[in-house]
């Protein structure tokens, strides 16, 4: 089943594809111009596609219950600590995210925190003192 | 001889402190993220790429310190493929098939050994074919033109992974992603945005390397979840000592190895998960006379991990001669090399040579590194599997993150890697190879740039690309690979719960 949902998805985006390069303009001196090639590609890819439709693989394990869930917070703390990292500046965002993932990923309370307090002054140390990669430092409030 | 003296040239460059330093490191770090579970040679060069950015290396010591990681990891993926019967790895699942058994039979010592002494004599193997055939294929290569780089590519999308045993279908499907994403952002030829929705931040399309710290690094902190999070109990191994004895009996399989082996990882695309399955069926067949094949036979486990080293070292030929990398770990690499403005293929043997042979010669220097390191210490590495993921992942976290945000300087860039992240997961979970997206996303641009130029040389006569004999052979080798492909895929079901980690 997710092989035919895939499937149809991928059919959709490749009609899409093609249909869109239709629409770049060629130019001169350049006997294919820029929308040949998307339009190449278009058509084994919606040929793949309807064979997916046609031959679907039996479904995979996708997770639920309490891995899906930590999936998800994972998924959110990247997007946070993405978001963060220039305005808190690194070393609080860091603590956060490497305490915060080591949670997730079971490590207890204090533990989880102790790692944080660890590798985030001593990743900016490594990374901004020793390496020379500018990191915002403070929070720039 | 030339090959020799550009050799010693190669010997100065990595004799470097610096740079045996970094050979050093990489044989450490490589073996280490190799012998986690899971972890294969891709997400450990993936993982280390941020690394090479943020230590501001230049491009040769870049790809030393990535070769050795690379060589490390080959070596490593057999530490937890005997031990725990988790392969890292598509080419480490044939380690698993007599490896494993060896360890439950309480000879897990005896395996490590003959698998370290294996992997070593593959891989200088492949490093002296390297030496002798990249040359040669170098100057081969200036042959070709455009239209026959463009029947290189096909071939090498046809084939990645393709013979696999994976869906090859679902490989198609994959080339056909990364191809998508490599055209958008602004033509190279024309300057017209293509598939950026307006937005600026598209118009330089996909840095290949935030997609590959997406698709590895990211998706696999996502997958880790679903598997055992907490400290494996794991038998204590004690000292490994190969014993001549040992060595003597399974010598034979590891020399076969490593022939089937690097002969397979010379082949653009297909190559090195390739070399290990190929290594032990030939085994299998020259060998198996008594039927101890999968239940512990040490030549099962020295045949594919010599042909598992081998193919992964002869990857490099078609990576450096033609820019069309042989596994998924030399496309990892290819797209480093690119970022440093490193164009791999024949004119980098005559340009920059020092970044050739000094890559050569390291390889030398790494093999005997990682021979010391999987022996007398092995036990540090095994113990290294009795880590609880926590200590570990934060740390990888962290490094993926600033090692985009080093080559990318925006939010936007890790916005990026962050979605590329999702969307390898849930490949990985379809069983759909990575590796053909992230050589779409590589090798999109070149791909299309060699087809317009050649139709620009014709004049828009689409005969020109199968006009030259290299392009016809090509083809012909393409269509010949794919039928084979399929024909193993019908023929072949992997057994369950052995490939959901493949990538």
């Amino acid at each position: 089943m997710s092989d035919r949902i895939l499937g149809i998805l991928f059919l959709g985006l490749s009609i899409w594809y093609g249909y869109t390069a239709g629409s770049y303009e060629a130019s001169f001196g350049d006997p294919l111009g820029p929308s040949a090639f998307p339009q190449i590609i278009s058509v084994p890819a919606a040929l793949v596609s309807l064979g997916l439709i046609f031959r679907p693989d039996p479904d995979p394990a996708w997770s639920r219950g309490t891995v899906l869930l930590r999936q998800v917070a994972a998924l959110v703390l990247f997007v946070a600590y993405a978001l963060t990292l220039v305005p808190l500046g690194f070393v609080l965002s860091t603590f956060l995210a490497v305490s915060l993932f080591a949670k997730l990923m079971g490590a207890p309370w204090v533990k989880a925190g102790v790692a944080g307090l660890i590798l985030s002054p001593a990743l900016f140390v490594l990374f901004d003192v020793l390496l020379g990669l500018p990191l915002p430092l403070a929070p720039s409030l | 001889m030339d090959t020799l003296a550009f050799l010693a040239q190669g010997f100065a460059v990595a004799m470097t402190p610096t740079n045996l330093l970094l050979a050093l490191f990489g044989c450490i770090a490589g073996t280490m993220i190799g012998s986690l579970p899971g972890l294969g040679p891709v997400n450990g060069v993936a993982i280390l790429i941020p690394l090479a950015f943020t230590l501001g290396l230049d491009p040769t010591s870049a790809l030393i310190l990535l070769s050795a990681v690379y060589y490390g990891a080959m070596y490593g993926g057999r530490i937890s493929s005997i031990i725990l019967n988790i392969p890292g790895d598509e080419p480490a699942i044939m380690t698993t098939l007599d490896g494993y058994p060896m360890a439950k039979k309480g000879k897990a010592a005896e395996a490590l050994a003959i698998s370290g002494v294996a992997s070593f004599i593959g891989a200088t193997v492949a490093t002296l074919g390297l030496t002798l055939f990249a040359p040669l294929l170098a100057k081969a290569a200036i042959y070709f033109g455009p239209a026959d780089y463009f029947a290189l590519y096909v071939l090498a999308f046809a084939t990645i992974g393709g013979v696999s045993g994976m869906n090859p279908m679902k490989t198609l499907l994959a080339a056909c992603i990364g191809l998508m994403l490599a055209t958008v952002g602004l033509d190279p030829s024309t300057g017209t945005a293509r598939y950026t929705g307006g937005s600026y931040d598209l118009y330089d399309g996909f840095d290949p390397i935030v997609a590959i710290v997406g698709l590895f690094a990211i998706s696999e902190m996502l997958m880790l979840f679903e598997g055992n999070l907490g400290a494996t109990a794991i038998p204590s191994v004690g000292r490994v000592v190969p014993r001549m004895k040992d060595i003597l009996f399974s010598l034979g399989a590891t020399l076969r190895g490593s022939a089937v082996g690097f002969i397979a990882g010379i082949l653009p695309g297909a190559g090195a998960s390739l070399g290990a399955v190929m290594s032990y069926s030939v085994e299998k067949r020259v060998s198996d006379k008594n039927k101890t094949f999968g239940t512990g036979d040490p030549r099962g486990v020295a045949a594919p991990e010599a042909g598992n080293n081998a193919a992964s070292g002869a990857a490099l030929i078609p990576m450096l001669t033609l820019g069309v990398p042989g596994s998924g770990t030399t496309a990892v690499m290819l797209a480093m090399l690119i970022s440093f403005n490193v164009q791999p293929g024949p004119l980098l043997f005559q340009n920059q040579p020092d970044i050739v042979w000094g890559l050569i010669a390291s390889l030398y220097i790494a093999n005997i590194v990682l021979l010391v390191l999987n022996i007398p210490f092995i036990g540090l590495f095994t113990r290294l599997l009795m880590l609880p993921q926590w200590v570990l992942m934060p740390f990888v976290l962290i490094v993926s993150f600033l090692g985009v945000f080093a080559i990318s300087n925006s939010v936007h860039g890790l916005l990026v890697m962050i979605a590329f992240g999702v969307l390898g997961y849930v490949l990985r979970k379809m069983e759909i190879s990575l590796i053909p997206v992230v050589l779409g996303v590589l090798l999109g641009g070149d791909m299309e740039d060699n087809l317009r130029r050649a139709l620009s040389i014709s004049g828009g006569d689409p005969w020109i690309l199968v006009h030259s004999p290299i392009s016809i052979g090509l083809y012909i080798a393409t269509a010949a690979l794919l039928v084979i492909a399929f024909v193993f895929a019908e023929r072949s079901t992997p057994a369950p719960g052995t490939s959901h980690n493949v990538k």
